[in-house]
């Protein structure tokens, strides 16, 4: 166990593994030993009833406040949707994974808001880049993992699933690095009665603009 | 000529011109704000302000017009602080919404203060003065009041180039604003080049409006082919697939989402008029060709091709040369027409109606003109206008079977309507040909009946020349990707060539050099030195076609 410094930028220790298993006495007595081991943990656990298992998935371990797990659409305290779809969390994502379509807001303040927002899960690297660069904490972490599906295309989230599903509610938020803002808080079903973010598109023809321009099919 | 110094550079310049001007083509970059070369001096943004030896106080390079022995400065701290204060000025109640302003990414304020402020606001976010937002001026243009720095180029735009006079600053002081008329919208035929002069986010077009951010972009110059004039352009189009891979969701051969004006003083200065700033959507208006096919069953190109030849072949062998001919459009390129003209023995026209006697009247007094192909002084230089009359002409030989065997190619005017009578024609055409081969960028109706069916590349997804009215010969370069098996026309010309034995290249620049030297009026232009700007044809086409 000798360090060697030849050839590495740092210490790398060399592992010899017949003196190793010689020295831990590989032989039948280790295998009463690792009895022993199970007589302590089961009296332990019977007795005691200090539990090192958990019964997953019923059960989980509490995970930290600062877990990167699938991503969560804020709302303001209306109900509607954060975003103001200003792309910042596009254009950081070094996976490309979220696609954005903006339209205009009925409320001139806000502006501009997503008329389609998709985050590909299955392209999702959860490095968390968009949650920094988001100006509206509009977009946060959730402490949910869970990525099982029935089909691929499922894991392509669009805004009713970022903004509400079942796991953000056992879980609750994780990573969220920005100065937590009082407008941006999580969709809650109870307490919302109204459409939780205007679906109604401005219509625009822009290539109509002047009678010369509307044109039959040849 | 005056000796004028800047940074202690000595410079020779014209008289009459003002510093900026001077100081613009030796490529001395001044901040400036108000000051657009084509729309008039102003002097009111206090940008461009520079050091002039002997003036006690600081000068606008903008209005001061320089004289001999003037001693210029443009990098010094008194310049340096001067335009600092003015940027805080500009920005005092600036909303910083540049998250949702579409102008984000090419907008002046952000790049002047990185470049020279770079100070924190005195006046906190919640204080500042509240404007109108989203305002519409009129059916191209939305108007945001808090992001205006009143340079007033869009003021002097409708004032001095359309006159129409629209615009207008309202309220004095810290109260003036720029707004329009109750009853007088913003709806003149050039209202979106007030998009592209705003150096804000203040003005902004309804149509681009939300699309995509600037940064996603990618610019190709190219050329506009709504009308004979041949406008510079910038085509904006998606530079990666948007969305990454999302299955279903991708641009993968690219999207048009702008073009914008570009300057060359020689054809339109800097400005486009709005149907032919918005022309690209015609290419979207209608489903595209996508595969060829003949007698409705898909087949693929390169096997069409040599089918094509052989059939003109028969045609020739049976019939004469006079029974093969072809059609083109004032809207291919030079390249693809001389091509078509190689291979159909000078049998070609490309008159679809009054193209000849329109090309070069005027619409209005600024840009547009009637005739709306970008190339029809190209097709008359290569002399296409012949004894064939045009499409009436070949249509009334196909009817007297004069012509068995023909080429159509189709691609719709990207501005305004091609006329019912063109259809009905078109469709007259092939019915009565015994072969036809229609190369269309879309699925129209009168080309389903054809013998052949050929999915052409469209403008903007090509690369060539346009000749405009003035014989200025222009590049239009390929911006997007055509769609399913469609092909440039030169490409499928250059096939069916090599098919007949003429060993000729695809290459764009390959065939101009090659029609370069068979044409006495193209003799003098170098391929590479188009460029940007075009180059001027000698001869005028009336003198070709004697």
């Amino acid at each position: 166990m000798t360090p060697v410094k030849s050839g590495y930028a740092v210490d790398v220790p060399t592992i010899n593994v017949s003196e190793r298993a010689r020295r831990e006495h590989a032989s039948v007595w280790s295998t009463f030993r690792a009895f022993a081991v199970t007589l302590r943990r089961l009296f332990t656990s019977l007795v005691k009833g200090d539990m090192p298992t958990i019964y997953y998935p019923e059960q989980t371990r509490p995970y930290s406040e600062r877990f990167r797990g699938t991503h969560i659409l804020t709302v303001r305290n209306d109900g509607s949707l954060k975003c103001v779809a200003c792309y910042m969390c596009a254009t950081i994502c070094p996976a490309e994974c979220i696609y954005i379509e903006a339209g205009e807001h009925p409320n001139p303040e806000i502006e501009k808001f997503p008329t389609r927002f998709d985050i590909d899960m299955m392209r999702c690297i959860y490095c968390g880049f968009c949650v920094d660069a988001c100006p509206e904490e509009a977009i946060i972490m959730s402490r949910e993992h869970h990525q099982s599906v029935y089909n691929r295309s499922e894991t392509i989230y669009n805004i009713e699933k970022l903004m509400a599903r079942p796991g953000i509610d056992a879980k609750g938020p994780g990573y969220r690095p920005n100065r937590p803002m009082a407008e941006a808080k999580i969709f809650n079903k109870s307490e919302q009665q109204a459409c939780p973010y205007p679906s109604v598109i401005e219509e625009r023809h822009p290539a109509v603009l002047y009678e010369s321009m509307i044109r039959r099919r040849g | 000529m005056p000796k004028v110094t800047i940074n202690g550079q000595v410079y020779e310049a014209e008289k009459g011109r003002t510093i900026i001007q001077v100081t613009d083509d030796l490529g001395v970059q001044i901040p400036r704000y108000c000051y657009h070369p084509d729309i008039g001096i102003e002097g009111s943004c206090r940008m461009c302000l520079v050091e002039v030896k002997g003036a006690p106080k600081l000068m606008p390079a903008c209005a001061t017009p320089i004289s001999d022995n003037m001693e210029v400065r443009t990098d010094t701290q008194r310049v340096h602080e001067a335009v600092r204060y003015a940027m805080e000025f500009l920005l005092l109640h600036h909303p910083i919404d540049c998250p949702v302003c579409d102008q984000s990414g090419e907008c002046w304020l952000q790049d002047y203060y990185m470049a020279h402020a770079g100070h924190d606001s005195r006046y906190p976010l919640g204080q500042k003065t509240r404007r109108r937002k989203a305002f519409n001026l009129g059916p191209l243009v939305k108007l945001d009041q808090e992001r205006c720095i009143l340079c007033t180029r869009c003021v002097r735009f409708t004032r001095n180039v359309t006159k129409t006079n629209e615009i207008q600053v309202f309220n004095r002081a810290h109260k003036s604003e720029i707004g329009i008329f109750e009853d007088k919208p913003l709806n003149n035929a050039y209202s979106g080049n007030v998009v592209d002069v705003c150096p804000v986010g203040a003005l902004t077009s309804a149509d681009f409006r939300f699309k995509a951010r600037v940064w996603f972009l990618m610019g190709t110059d190219s050329v506009c082919a709504g009308c004979s004039t041949g406008c510079n352009l910038r085509i904006d189009h998606s530079a990666r697939a948007v969305g990454g891979a999302i299955p279903g969701y991708t641009a993968t051969d690219g999207k048009i989402y702008r073009t914008v004006g570009r300057r060359n003083v020689e054809v339109n200065k800097s400005w486009l008029c709005d149907e032919g700033r918005l022309s690209f959507h015609t290419l979207e208006r209608w489903p595209r060709l996508q595969h060829a096919a003949m007698g409705g069953e898909q087949r693929i190109v390169s096997d069409l091709l040599p089918a094509i030849h052989e059939r003109f072949d028969t045609f020739r062998s049976d019939y004469g040369d006079g029974a093969v001919a072809a059609l083109g459009s004032a809207t291919n390129t030079s390249e693809s027409l001389f091509l078509m003209k190689k291979y159909f023995k000078g049998r070609v026209d490309f008159r679809l109606g009054k193209e000849v006697e329109l090309y070069q009247q005027q619409q209005d007094e600024l840009l547009r003109r009637l005739d709306k192909h970008p190339n029809t002084h190209g097709a008359l230089d290569l002399g296409l206008a012949g004894a064939l009359n045009g499409l009436r002409g070949l249509r009334d030989l196909a009817e007297r079977k004069e012509v068995r065997a023909m080429w159509i190619s189709f691609h719709p005017q990207l501005v305004g309507d091609d006329g019912l009578e063109i259809f009905a024609e078109l469709k007259r055409l092939v019915r009565a040909l015994d072969f036809s081969v229609v190369s269309t960028t879309h699925d129209f109706q009168w080309a389903r009946g054809a013998s052949i069916l050929l999915p052409m590349a469209a403008w903007a997804e090509e690369k060539g020349t346009y000749t405009n009215y003035s014989g200025r010969v222009q590049m239009t370069n390929r911006a997007v990707m055509p769609p399913g098996d469609a092909q440039p026309l030169h490409v499928l010309m250059a096939e069916l060539l090599n098919l007949s034995g003429v060993q000729v290249s695809p290459d764009p620049a390959a065939i101009f050099r090659w029609l370069s030297r068979e044409m006495p009026a193209y003799a003098n232009l170098d391929y590479d030195a188009i460029g940007l700007v075009g180059a001027a044809v000698a001869l005028a086409p009336e003198e070709v076609l004697r």
